[in-house]
């Protein structure tokens, strides 16, 4: 029971089961919630991963006997307590402030940090701890919907935060690190995770420095590491060798913030935990899906970084990849994580290499609108004046697998668009035979079902059903099974971050990327990749703030397809 | 055309009214569906043109001096569009009376005009005043009756127009989303009706009747649809008396008839031979108002025009089907009529029943109303004869709470007191062919529950080798997808899904994939009784019980009422109020099914 403690947060989420929990436990099956049992469900299954240092993976995992719970201090510890390190190794930077800091606090505040932990920011600044404390405090945020108690929470969240000045470069910095570290673990059995938010170039020093130097002595020690994982097949198989030669595939956490959002982890239990969708989800009743991901902002003059990658390396072959493979995966053995991760290889492997003939790329064009002029993407000072980069990019993928033959993926990423967003979109085929057709008009193709699920923002799952309208009449129109976050659920989501982190925490790693699966992402991306620089192909302009290029249109026509998001208005 | 027959070798009206829906500008279309649907206006607006030519393509039928729309449409199109017509138009929205003007009736091939003259046999009595009445109000206010028409009360009280008018005139009123003119409307509305006092088995006056109804059909073709709302020992003999001296001579006459038909097989063939001396199949309109709700019109569309529910509908993926239906009042002091009949054939051998077939049969060729009635009478064929031990009966007894004391059933003074009649009835039938065999069709009805609602509820059956399995708990039954279709109240269609909570756990709950029509159709849902009223008038069976069917249907529930009787089956008691019997649960769990509507959710 310790252990359900640990998850039954107070929260307004929890009405169907939190005041009925207990009971629920002895037996009682009158609970609507289906489960609350986070522990019978992958995670925290002691057996299940195996991670670097099974003894405290273990412990922690436990079933939850001796689990010291961070709200039950005074539980009594027979084994060695445990202790967690988390060193951010780029502390000052922006990922940093914004997001990593921000996400342990949400963590700690939520109680899901073990009792003993310590933060460590790792930067080359020099910064007095205080210092470090300051600047986080700036950017942590409570929970909206649980504000109690919130400056205490953070008051107690930054004593344990510290800083260490260092060089990326220096194993001897990182042994000082080491030396802080052990004085805070204090003796426990230390597991020891490293956050690199730093520019890729620099990622193998720092993975030798900590390795060799500050790597846990009698607890685990991993490493999660930021895109980019690479420019293209060659380096990013660089990379992973060199990662490879301090660490083993076990410790290495590659983070896509996108398999952490809500919408997307729940992609597979729509689909897995539902009778009425499986049958659906294949060739025969699939026309085609969407993956559609845009912003409403250019780079901002920030295209540094982006310049050197575009929208196809920053979006497309990791965030819109992984979610295709997600979508499409054959159902793995369990939910563990290299069950999961072995299917959406196996998906990965089967894509047809992507051609240019199948993608379309864009960058926006300045344009004035109501008096008000945005500037192209080219008017960034950070950008250089010639640029071929793409910030648009369409493209339309193939499964050449049983399941999936002919079924068109079609992509879609871009910056300064109309709107900002994230979704799937499934569209279904024709009624066969369809009785009704003479009540559709001549489109028959605005009458079939679509399934949407919107990762962002106001996150939903609707299913676009023909209905009849009510009236005397037989009249249908096209309506939405709707299931609102934000109305069915009240509870603010959590940011992708905190996921991520509490996983590599619990050494869950279904929503990290394994060396295979980025060197099967890559081989898809990396030919087209190459010819589009080689032939220096000229993005089609699209205006700031419009739809995107004519150019995707063409290319979903092609297979005869229609963007579900330009012609959805809802 | 497709709605002629052979007593009627020309059925002008009802071209006349697939052209009223059909004309619509989309600017005129109060249609509030949201901007999704925009294109249906479109499309719609399209459609008609198809539509009306077909009917002018039709041979039987006069061309109306035609807007200039539909003559630009009208050549192109062929007359094999006859097949949807009826149901092809789209919502006409009001007619103003200016629009009428322009439907001026051209002259047709005999160089008249048609009318249409509704009598209203019963007038003086409850469902008149409360239902029949309004609707044909409803559906003059809306612009659905043809422009001439005549409505006649008939009724032994003796009573003058304006008596009648007056009574009339109280129950009448305005959909709530379009109030203008609603007075003006009814004074028009009111100064059609008209009152003819008679006894209902005598041919002389329904001899006057006639006369007065040509006096005010004038030299227009006449149709006449009768509405029996009378009690059913009279059926015969005002058809008798209708057929023989009050047929319309030129044009069609219908006869729209109210359950009961009959207390069991026997009787119920009697009354169709009864019916069938005087009238043909297709002048008897045998109505079931439980089909002309919105939802029941709208479970065949959602199954036959959406890819994603058709595959999923068998014994396949569909682990059982409930049909529920429950009232949260019992008699009221109107017992004397229930006590003879019991819940098993007020509701269920009927509007439940009906509702099965619906849903149940196969695809049907086509939308036309013949096609989707002989699929309805396989299904009914196909299925089980009803068992006693697949039955559970009830009979609410008082019962008291919060200091309120409510009545049982036998505490009703218009039921005897030792009545063994069920006023709760839960049963289970089967449907033996290739698609639901081994499939349970639970239907459960009773009076004096704790709720009123009507709904379908289609349980799925497990995820096989569920990976989440151990997420649920160890009851696996709850974690099934269920879709729901609530008829009545608040017209919803849901369907259950396993859904991730959002949160860092991994926890699943049921939520709901919603279409809540009171938000997504702003506009007052119509009466059931309108639209019935409208597809007599317009010929349009679907909605209509044929004979063969009606057979099918007692011929499952005849024995076992049969039985009920004769072994005087004591019904379970259970308190006004409650959820029902116990025995109810019983037999849901005999065969591993749980009453949706039961569950925690609620």
């Amino acid at each position: 029971m310790t252990i359900l403690r640990f998850y039954q947060r107070p929260s307004s989420l929890s009405i169907a089961f939190s005041s009925r929990h207990e009971r629920s436990f002895s037996g009682s099956s009158e609970l609507v919630t289906l489960t609350t049992r986070r522990n019978q469900c992958w995670r925290f299954s002691p057996l299940k991963s195996s991670n670097g240092s099974p003894l405290a993976g273990a412990s922690w995992k436990d079933d939850g006997k001796e689990m010291p719970v961070p709200k039950v201090p005074d539980i009594g510890s027979q084994l060695a307590e445990n202790t967690v390190s988390i060193t951010v190794v780029g502390a000052s930077g922006d990922l940093a402030k914004k997001k990593i800091f921000p996400a342990l606090f949400a963590l700690y505040y939520e109680g899901y940090l073990p009792q003993h932990f310590t933060v460590f920011g790792y930067a080359r600044s020099k910064l007095t701890d205080e210092e470090l404390r300051h600047t986080i405090s700036t950017t942590l945020t409570c929970r909206v919907d649980k504000r109690e108690n919130c400056s205490d929470k953070m008051e107690q969240f930054l004593q344990r935060c510290f800083y260490h000045s260092g060089q990326y470069g220096s194993e001897v910095d990182f042994c000082e690190l080491d030396n802080k570290l052990k004085e805070k673990e204090d003796g426990k059995l230390a597991n020891r995770l490293f956050y690199l938010s730093i520019p890729p170039n620099i990622f193998v020093d720092v993975v030798r420095g900590a390795s060799r130097s500050a790597s846990s002595p009698n607890g685990w020690t991993r490493f999660i590491v930021e895109k980019p994982f690479g420019r293209d097949s060659e380096s990013s198989s660089e990379l992973t060798r060199c990662l490879k030669m301090y660490l083993i595939e076990e410790q290495i956490f590659r983070i896509d913030h996108y398999l952490g959002k809500e919408l997307v982890e729940n992609l597979s239990v729509l689909r897995f935990a539902n009778l009425v969708f499986e049958p659906l989800w294949s060739r025969n009743y699939i026309r085609n899906v969407q993956l559609i991901f845009s912003e409403d902002f250019g780079t901002e003059g920030r295209g540094g970084y982006f310049d050197h990658y575009g929208i196809i390396r920053d979006i497309m072959q990791n965030h819109l990849l992984q979610i295709l493979a997600l979508f499409a995966m054959e159902t793995p053995v369990s939910l563990d994580g290299e069950d999961i991760r072995n299917e959406k290889v196996k998906v990965l492997r089967s894509m047809r290499v992507l051609k240019l003939d199948d993608v379309v790329v864009g960058q926006y064009k300045g344009h004035t609108k109501g008096g008000k002029s945005f500037p192209a993407y080219t008017d960034d000072p950070t950008v250089p004046k010639g640029s071929l980069t793409p910030t648009f990019a369409a493209a339309s993928l193939f499964i050449d697998n049983a399941r999936w033959d002919g079924v068109p993926f079609l992509m879609k990423a871009g910056k300064a668009l109309h709107r900002r967003g994230a979704e799937i979109r499934v569209q279904f085929r024709h009624v066969p035979g369809n009785l009704y057709k003479r009540k559709f008009g001549t489109d028959l193709d605005k009458a079939t079902n679509e399934l949407v699920i919107r990762v962002q923002p106001n996150e939903a799952i609707y299913l676009k059903i023909n209905n009849k309208v009510p009236g005397l009449s037989m009249r249908l129109d096209s309506s939405n099974l709707n299931l609102l976050y934000s109305e069915r659920y009240p509870r603010e989501i959590p940011d992708a971050y905190e996921r991520l982190l509490l996983d590599a925490i619990e050494g869950e790693r279904r929503l990290f990327i394994r060396s295979d699966e980025l060197d099967a992402a890559w081989a898809i991306f990396s030919p087209l990749l190459r010819e589009l620089e080689e032939k220096k192909v000229v993005p089609e302009l699209y205006p700031y703030g419009s739809r995107g290029p004519v150019g995707a249109h063409y290319l979903a026509a092609k297979y005869n397809v229609r963007w579900g998001d330009l012609s959805d208005s809802s | 055309m497709a709605v002629s027959f052979p007593k009627c070798p020309s059925s002008p009206l009802p071209p006349l009214q697939t052209r009223n829906r059909a004309w619509l500008s989309p600017l005129s279309a109060p249609l509030q569906v949201g901007d999704s649907s925009k294109w249906a206006l479109l499309e719609a607006t399209k459609r008609c043109h198809l539509c009306v030519s077909a009917t002018n393509g039709g041979s039987a039928v006069a061309p109306v001096e035609p807007s200039k729309k539909v003559q630009d449409s009208g050549p192109k199109t062929t007359p094999t569009d006859h097949s949807t017509k009826v149901e092809n138009g789209i919502r006409p929205t009001v007619l103003s009376s200016n629009e009428f003007q322009d439907l001026k009736t051209g002259p047709d091939n005999s160089g008249r005009e048609s009318t249409v003259s509704i009598t209203v046999v019963g007038a003086s009595g409850d469902l008149a005043k409360k239902k029949i009445f309004p609707a044909l109000f409803a559906l003059y206010y809306e612009g659905f009756l043809p422009k001439h028409f005549t409505i006649f009360g008939y009724a032994r009280s003796k009573m003058t127009d304006s008596e009648l008018r007056e009574m009339v005139s109280r129950t009448l009123n305005c959909r709530i989303d379009q109030r203008e003119n609603c007075d003006a409307k009814m004074e028009e509305f009111l100064k059609r009706c008209f009152y003819h006092s008679g006894q209902y088995d005598s041919e002389a006056h329904f001899v006057e009747l006639d006369k007065k109804l040509k006096q005010h059909e004038g030299s227009r073709i006449s149709n006449r649809l009768y509405y029996l709302s009378i009690p059913p020992n009279i059926f015969l003999d005002v058809v008798k008396c209708t057929s023989l001296a009050a047929s319309s001579e030129n044009g069609w006459t219908r006869v729209i008839v109210e359950k009961p038909f009959g207390r069991d097989a026997e009787s119920s063939a009697a009354l169709t031979r009864g019916l069938k001396q005087y009238l043909h199949e297709d002048q008897i309109f045998r109505i079931d108002h439980y089909l002309g709700k919105e939802l029941v019109e709208n479970l065949s569309v959602l199954r036959f025009s959406n890819l994603v529910f058709e595959p999923l509908w068998s014994r396949q993926y569909i682990r059982n089907v409930q049909i529920i239906f429950s009232e949260d009042f019992g008699t009221e002091g109107r017992g004397g009529y229930f006590d003879s009949y019991g819940i098993i054939r007020d509701i269920m051998q009927n509007h439940l029943l009906q509702i099965v077939a619906l849903f149940a049969m196969e695809t049907r060729t086509s939308l036309e109303a013949e096609d989707i009635r002989n699929e309805k009478v396989k299904v009914l064929r196909s299925m089980k004869t009803l068992e006693i031990d697949d039955v559970v009966i009830g009979q609410y007894k008082s019962h008291t709470r919060g200091g309120v004391v409510y009545p049982g059933y036998t505490d009703d003074k218009t039921v005897p007191n030792d009545s063994l009649t069920p006023t709760f009835a839960a049963a289970a039938l089967f449907i033996n062919n290739a698609r639901w065999d081994g499939v349970p069709f639970l239907m459960k009805a009773g009076k004096a529950l704790h709720t009123k609602r009507a709904e379908i509820r289609v349980q799925f059956r497990h995820v096989p080798g569920n990976l989440y399995k151990k997420c649920f708990g160890t009851d696996l039954d709850r974690a099934t997808n269920e879709l729901v279709i609530r008829v009545q109240p608040d017209e919803a269609i849901y369907l259950k899904i396993n859904n991730k909570i959002p949160g860092l756990g991994m926890r699943l709950d049921r939520s709901n994939l919603n279409l809540h029509y009171a938000a997504r159709y702003s506009k007052e849902i119509p009466c059931a009784y309108e639209r019935l009223l409208l597809d007599a008038i317009e010929g349009e069976r679907r909605l209509f019980i044929r004979s063969d069917e009606l057979d099918a249907a007692w011929a499952l529930f005849t024995p076992l009422l049969k039985d009920l009787e004769e072994k005087r089956i004591a019904p379970e008691l259970y308190p006004y109020g409650s959820r029902g019997p116990v025995g109810a649960h019983y037999l849901a769990a005999k065969y591993n099914v749980r009453w949706g509507d039961l569950g925690a959710e609620h």
